[in-house]
């Protein structure tokens, strides 16, 4: 079997995500009740049998820290095992931050040296999905190819947002020869969009981190690196038909969360077997899920330490959620220990931790639907977002698209009225 | 402060809990959906800051031993700390089982004093309670007693079941019934003891104390300082199926005092052979559950009323699922009729089925430990569809189509596995 290292790119806050990512960074984020984006590639990586394993961040790592641990819930703790967190580090040269995904690997090539695999994986941290990564690495074996790039296959008319790949695929094979490679290309060619996971012999990863050491602004594999190690390396695509969920955007989270529901649900969390910390924000520590005498609940998603009183439907309460008596919580996201008071009524908002709603407070949806001011490419499709351990004061009223700061407390409201679209801070 | 060592007592059989006990100590028997019994007496024993234990087993302590493991799950791994599994073990003399409590504690001598602790702090691992150990201990100390008895008031006609005694102003017991019919005081011992741990070795080298409630108390309080430490609280005897069903409604009332979470007692989410975190659960589309505890991994499409669930267990649609505990995994398939049944770990009740617990003929078999109207199902247990299950009746571990002679389970009726 080949010794493979891991790299998992966990980087980046993202604008995109607004108040869910001023603390954390985009792979630390809360899903679906128990996890975080990270366990999903981290779990991956357990199935497959890879226990070497970098993590590459440093946006706001704390919370990505404390998740970690020392790696025991994926079984990388060990002799022969590891996860380590990969901060930037100040060095002989200048360039101290990661200035992209190849820089960020590029500034850790000892981690590579010390432990002297066969082959490189590299991917990235933020998506939702299930992937046995040893068929890949059969596949990149077989064709004894030197880069190995996963692709998926998405619609002609959306493909302009991905980095496309162009692939001789043979009938019968998952994948075949990388002929060409652009990064969101205005008139797409293909429509095998890169999933961001690269497969390396680690040779040829350190002679062409080597050769151009990518430590100029902004070096990423995908746009910067893939379009040149196609004319230089065999470089093979392979390609993946499974489920795949993005987390980039606020929309994007919202939808990917929507898929968990359904008679034959797209994310089926028990057939992925995925493992998380049950020792972060103390889930392990929460009991069952307590379901009072007038809860009312349709399409839920609930996790142990909630307590539910009153209606939810379509919603994800993440561990100890309490909705209290006559509270109505429809298509909503509700982070730990969110609280909503009696009478409090929310639609399509998202809430980060300790959020409290106020008693007979009105959040989200409504009419007419204005973008964000602020952020109207971000946030236009009615979705609100409040930040972690806002109070929002009783009967307030807060409409779609906005989005309310973290920490806010009942007396820092202007007004109990938060027109739609607006942002308070 | 130089902590006690903690001896755990989790050898008990609990027989009156019936099927639930087949394959495991009674510490070991799963309660209020993600614990198990000793839970709650682990988790106590880490909040009250003690951190070196010794667990003594005996009576089937497979799912004991792998449920406890490294003991990572209470925080009890790490060099200053740590959690033993003391089994029966061959020694010198040819004494090899427990014979008792004080038994267990001479088998283990060399465990009692490794620490070089003031005291030991003897508990056991079959009630559900709260309790801060560290007052007892100040308790202990400030009396300069040579052991503390945890005790508590209870109904006179429960005494019967228990160590009773009557105390003095100061809190020194006086007189001391192991179980006794006719009751002269009105304290019942808890099973938790303080040993001055001089006291306790002394006390050991006498081959005739067997048990502390029989042999030791007895003789003890005539010449030396034994107090009764008062506990007043949520504390339950769960060693009968009624006791057990019982406390498990305690969960669903809110003025209930009994709540595993404001107790912080911690259950062992990383059960052996779990290969991913168990997800959240989901309520589907035309699910509907009220009055009811859930536990991760499970998925609703039917309706649950006044139940606790564990993780993983499936209610198909159309089931119904009224005022019962059902363990890990269990299916329950739809069109189900479910009343006052408790259904122990992976069981599948088949479509159409209906089990209502309720009635008033005993069990046949068990007719003193099953007689309330509570329906039992062991574990394991596969019901064909379409069979009617009356109250009071016991299907056995295991047990599948072939074993039923007909649809019907009459009241009082078992289903045994055929030889």
């Amino acid at each position: 079997m080949a010794d493979i290292l891991a790299f998992v790119l966990a980087g980046g806050r993202v604008d995109e995500l607004s108040v869910l990512t001023f603390d954390r960074p985009k792979s630390a984020l809360p899903f679906a009740g128990n996890f975080r984006v990270i366990d999903f590639a981290l779990s991956n990586l357990m199935h497959a049998r890879i226990r070497r394993v970098g993590i590459l961040s440093q946006y706001r790592s704390t919370s990505l820290i404390t998740h970690i641990g020392n790696g025991a819930a994926w079984d990388m703790s060990g002799r022969r095992r590891q996860v380590v967190l990969l901060p930037p580090s100040t060095g002989q040269k200048s360039s101290d931050w990661y200035k992209g995904t190849a820089d960020a690997v590029a500034h850790n090539l000892d981690f590579i040296y010390d432990n002297n695999p066969d082959l490189v994986l590299v991917l990235s941290g933020d998506h939702i999905y299930r992937m046995d990564y040893q068929k890949m690495i059969q596949f990149h074996l077989e064709q004894k190819a030197d880069v190995t790039a996963a692709f998926i296959k998405v619609p002609l008319e959306e493909a302009h947002r991905f980095g496309l790949g162009v692939i001789n695929k043979k009938e019968g094979q998952p994948g075949g020869r990388l002929v060409g490679y652009e990064e969101k290309p205005a008139d797409p060619k293909s429509q095998w969009a890169s999933l961001t996971i690269y497969l390396f012999k680690t040779e040829i990863l350190l002679d062409f981190m080597k050769r151009t050491h990518p430590h100029q602004e902004g070096i990423e594999f995908g746009r910067d690196i893939f379009p040149s190690l196609v004319n230089q390396y065999r470089v093979y695509g392979y390609t993946f038909s499974g489920y795949w969920g993005y987390t980039r955007t606020l929309d994007e989270y919202w939808l990917t969360h929507m898929d968990l529901f359904g008679p034959e649900p797209r994310i089926d969390l028990k057939q992925w077997q995925v493992r998380t910390n049950l020792g972060h924000e103390r889930i392990q520590e929460r009991q069952p899920a307590m379901v009072g005498p007038q809860a009312a609940l349709e399409r839920v998603l609930l996790t142990h330490g909630c307590r539910v009183e009153g209606e939810v439907r379509r919603s994800v309460l993440f561990p100890g959620v309490q909705i209290e008596e006559g509270a109505v919580v429809e298509d909503s996201i509700l982070f730990f220990d969110t609280v909503v008071e009696a009478g409090a009524r929310i639609k399509k908002t998202i809430t980060d931790n300790g959020v409290r709603i106020g008693e007979g407070a009105r959040v989200g949806g409504g009419h007419p639907l204005k973008p964000n001011r602020l952020f109207p490419h971000h946030l236009s499709s009615g979705l609100t977002v409040i930040g972690r351990n806002t109070h929002l004061p009783a009967r307030a009223e807060v409409g779609g698209n906005c989005i309310l700061y973290p920490f806010l407390e009942e007396n820092m409201f202007d007004s109990n009225i938060v027109p739609a679209g607006a942002t308070v801070s | 402060m130089n902590q006690p060592v903690v001896m755990l007592l989790a050898g008990g059989e609990g027989s009156r809990l019936n099927i639930l006990v087949e394959a495991r100590a009674k510490p070991a028997v799963p309660f209020g959906g993600i614990y198990r019994l000793i839970d709650f007496t682990l988790s106590n024993i880490m909040n009250s800051g003690m951190e070196r234990v010794g667990v003594l087993t005996q009576y089937k302590p497979l799912s004991l031993m792998s449920h406890i493991g490294s003991g990572r799950a209470w925080d009890f791994e790490g060099r200053n700390r740590g959690i033993k599994i003391l089994p029966p073990h061959t020694g010198d003399k040819d004494s090899d089982w427990y014979k008792g409590t004080a038994d267990a504690l001479r088998q283990n001598m060399d465990f009692l004093t490794r620490y070089d602790s003031e005291e030991i702090l003897v508990v056991s691992g079959d009630h559900i309670y709260y309790m801060d150990y560290a007052p007892m201990i100040a308790f202990h100390r400030r009396n300069r007693a040579h052991f503390t008895v945890a005790m508590m008031q209870v109904p006179r006609e429960q005494l019967i079941h228990f160590g009773t005694a009557q105390v003095d102003g100061q809190g020194r017991i006086k007189d001391w019934e192991e179980k006794p019919r006719k009751p002269r005081g009105t304290l019942a011992s808890l099973g938790i003891y303080v040993f001055k741990t001089s006291y306790l070795l002394k006390a050991l080298q006498d081959p005739a104390t067997v048990d502390f409630g029989k042999d030791l108390i007895p003789k003890a309080i005539k010449k030396d300082r034994v107090f009764a430490y008062p506990f007043s609280g949520y504390w339950r005897d769960v060693g009968t199926l009624a006791f057990y069903y019982d406390a498990h409604q305690d969960l669903l009332n809110p003025r209930s005092i009994l709540n595993p979470e404001a107790w912080g007692i911690q259950p062992n989410l990383e059960e052996d052979g779990l290969k991913g975190d168990r997800p959240a659960l989901i309520v589907q589309k035309n699910g509907r559950v009220v009055q009811s505890f859930l536990s991760s991994d499970t998925i609703i499409e039917g309706e649950v009323e006044g139940s606790i669930l564990s993780p993983g267990v499936r209610v198909g649609k159309g089931a119904r699922v009224i005022n019962s505990i059902l363990m890990h995994d269990c299916q329950v398939e739809s069109g189900v009729f479910l009343e006052r049944v408790i259904i122990d770990k992976r069981v599948r009740i088949g479509k159409d089925c209906r089990i209502i617990g309720c009635s008033a003929v005993p069990n046949r078999e068990f007719p003193g430990q099953l007689n309330e109207g509570l329906t039992l199902i062991g574990k394991g247990a596969s019901i064909p569809p379409k069979t009617v299950i009356e109250g009071n009746a016991i299907i056995h571990p295991w047990t599948d189509e072939e074993d039923y002679r007909s649809r019907k389970v009459k009241e009082g009726q078992s289903v045994r596995k055929k030889e």
